[in-house]
């Protein structure tokens, strides 16, 4: 039950962080590190990037939950499980983003649920 | 050429990072349980741990790896192909740190393998995902 309710934070910390770096890079832009005088104008802009920040600390959140569970749990469950993160993102851009998922990428995700609910039989 | 040596080099690296990280976490686990440890005294030891160091550097490689990777490479590529590595990083689980690995759980991993390529298979963009399927496979077999 701790270890369902850690991988649930970890799957979502990523998913999360997943979208807000990818959103926060888009909007960045230009991140072609050139010319030395460049550097600080492209560091002050990611520094000033309020989605590329608080991806980076979900994604630092979910590195330390993975650490805390793995001082109980087997490596060979929680690094399969942490793979659900696939089907919330599939879902979220489904209901967020609005996007048409094909026949192919439901395949893939319920295989996805299936595994992971193999490899939590004991 | 460059693109299958850096992914297999990243999976490498993210296995070994996992693999180490797990170590040294049990090791740290086994004197002092995270429900019992005060936070700031479970945190230090998670720092001194050489084994938690190790294997986090080796990830943060991994992390720069697999960036750089997707800079050239497509993820609609790079993803199912280095989805090989949840059934390595479970082999060695069980051969290296002798985790009991189940029947139903090597075949889970597997599951998730596949599904995992089928995922990346129809392209991560929205749109012309019948495109993106072609591109992907002319990349596995080029």
């Amino acid at each position: 039950m701790k270890t369902a309710l850690m991988i649930t934070i970890i799957v979502f910390s990523t998913s999360a962080s997943d979208v807000l770096i990818a959103r926060g890079a888009r909007q960045v832009k230009r991140l072609s590190v050139f010319k030395v005088s460049e550097i600080a104008l492209i560091a002050r802009r990611i520094l000033s990037n309020g989605s590329l920040l608080s991806g980076v600390l979900m994604a630092a959140a979910s590195f330390f939950a993975f650490l805390i569970v793995l001082s109980w749990a087997d490596l060979s469950l929680v690094l399969p499980a942490t793979s659900l993160s696939y089907v919330i993102a599939t879902l979220g851009s489904k209901i967020i983003l609005r996007e048409r998922i094909n026949r192919l990428r439901w395949t893939g995700t319920f295989l996805v649920c299936a595994g992971v609910a193999l490899i939590s039989l004991p | 050429m460059k693109t299958v040596t850096v992914l297999v080099l990243s999976v490498l690296f993210q296995t070994a990072g996992n693999l180490l990280v797990s170590r040294g976490m049990k090791q740290l686990a086994a004197t002092s349980p995270w429900e019992t440890t005060p936070w700031l005294s479970f945190s230090l030891q998670m720092a001194a741990s050489p084994s938690v160091c190790l294997g986090t550097l080796l990830l943060i490689t991994f992390f720069i790896l697999y960036a750089a990777l997707l800079s050239w490479a497509d993820l609609s590529f790079v993803l199912p192909a280095s989805s090989f590595g949840y059934v390595l990083n479970v082999a060695l689980a069980h051969y290296l740190l002798l985790e009991p690995v189940s029947v139903s759980r090597w075949f889970g991993t597997m599951l998730i393998s596949i599904g995992v390529v089928l995922v990346s298979m129809t392209g991560t963009q929205s749109g012309e995902p019948v495109k993106e399927e072609t591109v992907s496979q002319n990349e596995v077999s080029g």
